[in-house]
């Protein structure tokens, strides 16, 4: 009864059980006088130091102490345990901390102590997909990962009852949160990276709060997008802006296409009228020097000149057309001109002009009789001028 | 000896019993309160080891570490009498074991439920004083910590626990408002995406019709420039034909008329009727020359 006082004792540990020789003294007499009530019993020497008992008949003394000590052997070695570099161990004495042990091979006795290994380097995640309001009462779907340590291991065994729901339930509130004070726009686009940052910082605020133990090491907003039933929308806007620019680059191919084009044809328009400068110029310069030329040799013989220039213009038109000769003077004869024909035949109202389109044969034809009629007429003059 | 034997094992077996009864551990994570004929004569037992005296104390343990009232999604209603679901939890541990144990008869499950109760009913009010845009953007923070402030005080004197958070988790719409709300989103990305194309389209228009514009004066443009180098020429060579010309107009007059019968009467479908006494026939019927 008394020697509960030094079991509650802080930090130098005593075994309660063990022989305690900072002890009180009371607790030593109880175990003398209890080592002496077994030692009846038995009739052996008990494990500790005591009067020694004699044995009578029963277990030999021999014995009792081997198993003693094989118990006291298997004892201590069941509290042997390592801890791995990434753990650390929280260690309670019946029940009460005592310590957090680093890693290496560590010893406390069992079943007196409790060791709770938490390993406080591996990076847990854990991922939320949640549907959810933004500021602007619109619906979002944001996949989150939170990535987190265990950094100080006592807290998380000792001051919370399941410390990763709890950090589980922050994450919702502190992205909920976040969201539920930002618009749509902003967390569906650029925003996210924000966002990742202030859930960062609220919840590790809340945790803290609860003493969980826990460090968020990273938040992640993996994705935002719109939900399900509007997704089809959405996309829609993405390609009504695609449109957009596919619409603004046809007609600038249209232009790209037409513009020059018609820089092509101006300069063609430009170049043809200086060509047309060019050649009226030069017609010019090359008639007025014919001219020139022609007069000055002209003024030399002026009658006999014009004589021949009149005589090889006319030559040269009426070596080319068909001619018809109406002696006027003669009117006695009667000369038959087939006109009418000539006009229905050209289906033109002007069949001397020129262009019409009598074929060749029969203006030969024509030609002919009119020529042998023009003879026969001449021929008749003669006769009848009687050799002029 | 065999009497003696049984007496000690019994008087040990007895002794056993009672010591066993007499200690007791708290641990760390848990709470407890030390009763006499059920009357607290400790309220806060400390983590450890401990001695009691069998049958006249009691202990009665409690989680001492944080716990959670994990709500399940309701529905309130905000100050415009619309229905949010709202999902909320606390964290609270318990502070005054004596209180805790009086209050709940040590019993975690009434405690949560007692508390779950009075924070639902709190929350109830705070939101029912905000309009939905307060609750989902605004004041989550004032809400939460006015609702903690308000419970925590209450929840100290009649339960014995201390409320060390309330956070809402969820904010939702019900079901049926959510609907519209995709009726309204997809109606505004429509506008939206009507919007691009007609700005496309706009844009697209303002640029052919810009580049026709172009077209249009650099052709005209182009005209101009060719009328005035064709006038130019014009311009140019009747200055020469003048300058030659007017040196003997008359041979002029000659010399082009020549030039022009000849040019009129190229075809060879032309019929010249003709009058035999022109000059030019002249000899045909008089070898000299008529008269």
């Amino acid at each position: 009864m008394a020697w509960n006082e030094p079991g509650g004792g802080n930090n130098k540990p005593k075994d309660p059980w063990g022989g305690g020789e900072q002890g009180p003294p009371d607790l030593d007499e109880a175990l003398k006088k209890l080592q002496q009530k077994l030692g009846g019993l038995f009739g052996g020497r008990g494990s500790g130091g005591g009067k020694p008992g004699r044995g009578r008949g029963g277990i030999p003394a021999g014995l009792v102490l081997v198993l003693a000590l094989v118990a006291v052997v298997v004892w201590a070695l069941m509290g042997l345990y390592q801890v791995d570099q990434q753990e650390r161990a929280v260690v309670l004495r019946f029940g009460k901390y005592q310590q957090t042990v680093m890693p290496g091979l560590q010893w406390n006795p069992p079943l007196i102590d409790e060791v709770i290994k938490v390993n406080t380097t591996r990076v847990r995640a854990a991922t939320f997909r949640e549907i959810m309001l933004t500021q602007d009462e619109n619906i979002v779907e944001v996949r989150m990962s939170v990535q987190y340590v265990i950094d100080d291991p006592t807290s998380f065994v000792l001051r919370v009852r399941d410390p990763e729901s709890s950090l589980h339930n922050a994450s919702q509130s502190a992205l909920r949160h976040v969201v539920g004070d930002t618009s749509m726009n902003m967390v569906l686009t650029e925003g996210r990276a924000r966002i990742g940052v202030e859930v960062t910082e609220r919840l590790q605020r809340y945790i803290n709060m609860y003493e969980t133990g826990i460090r968020v090491v990273k938040v992640n907003i993996d994705e935002s997008k719109p939900p399900t039933q509007v997704q089809a929308a959405f996309d829609d806007v993405i390609k009504a802006r695609e449109d957009e620019e596919r619409l603004k680059n046809e007609a600038q191919a249209y232009a790209n296409g037409i513009v020059p084009e018609s820089r092509g044809r101006a300069q063609r328009v430009i170049e043809e009228a200086s060509a047309y400068r060019e050649q009226v110029v030069a017609e010019a310069e090359g008639e007025a020097e014919r001219f020139s030329r022609l007069l000055k040799e002209y003024a030399k013989s002026p009658e006999v000149t014009r004589e021949r220039l009149y005589l090889d213009a006319v030559q040269r038109v009426f070596s080319n057309t068909n001619k018809v000769m109406v002696d006027v003077e003669g009117g006695n004869n009667i000369m038959y001109l087939p006109l009418d024909k000539m006009v229905e035949k050209s289906g033109s109202s002007m069949p001397a002009s020129r262009g019409s389109r009598l074929d060749t044969s029969s203006i030969r034809d024509l030609t002919n009789a009119v020529t042998e009629q023009l003879r026969l007429d001449a021929a008749a003059a003669n006769s009848r001028r009687g050799g002029r | 000896m065999g009497g003696r034997g049984m007496t000690w094992m019994l008087v040990a077996v007895l002794a056993l019993f009672v010591l066993s009864n007499a200690i007791y551990v708290i641990k760390e994570t848990e709470r407890g309160v030390l009763l006499r004929f059920g009357e607290v004569v400790d309220p806060d037992l400390k983590p450890g080891l401990h001695i009691k005296i069998p049958f006249v104390n009691n202990v009665r343990k409690f989680e001492g570490r944080l716990l959670t009232v994990d709500f399940t999604a309701e529905r309130f209603f905000t100050q415009e009498q619309k229905a949010l679901i709202v999902d909320s939890y606390a964290k609270f541990r318990v502070a005054n074991t004596e209180k805790f144990y009086t209050a709940t008869n040590g019993e975690e499950a009434r405690a949560i439920a007692l508390l779950g109760q009075r924070i639902n009913d709190g929350l109830r009010n705070e939101v029912a004083v905000r309009t939905i845009q307060e609750v989902v953007s605004g004041q989550r923070d004032e809400l939460m910590s006015s609702l903690t402030e308000s419970l925590s005080e209450l929840a100290l004197n009649e339960y014995g626990v201390e409320v060390v958070d309330v956070r809402v988790k969820q904010i939702d719409l019900p079901p049926d408002v959510s609907e519209s709300v995709y009726q309204r989103m997809n109606a505004e990305r429509e506008k939206e995406a009507r919007e691009h194309r007609s700005l496309g389209q706009e844009l697209a228009e303002g640029i052919r019709a810009a580049a026709d514009r172009e077209v249009t004066v650099i052709e005209a443009n182009a005209y101009r420039d060719a009328e005035l180098i064709r006038g130019e020429g014009d311009a140019q060579a009747t200055a020469i034909y003048a300058g030659a010309f007017n040196r003997d107009r008359e041979f002029y007059s000659f010399t082009r008329s020549l030039r022009a019968y000849q040019d009129s009467f190229q075809g060879s479908g032309d019929i010249m009727l003709l009058a035999p006494d022109s000059k030019f026939f002249r000899y045909l019927k008089d070898s000299s020359g008529g008269n």
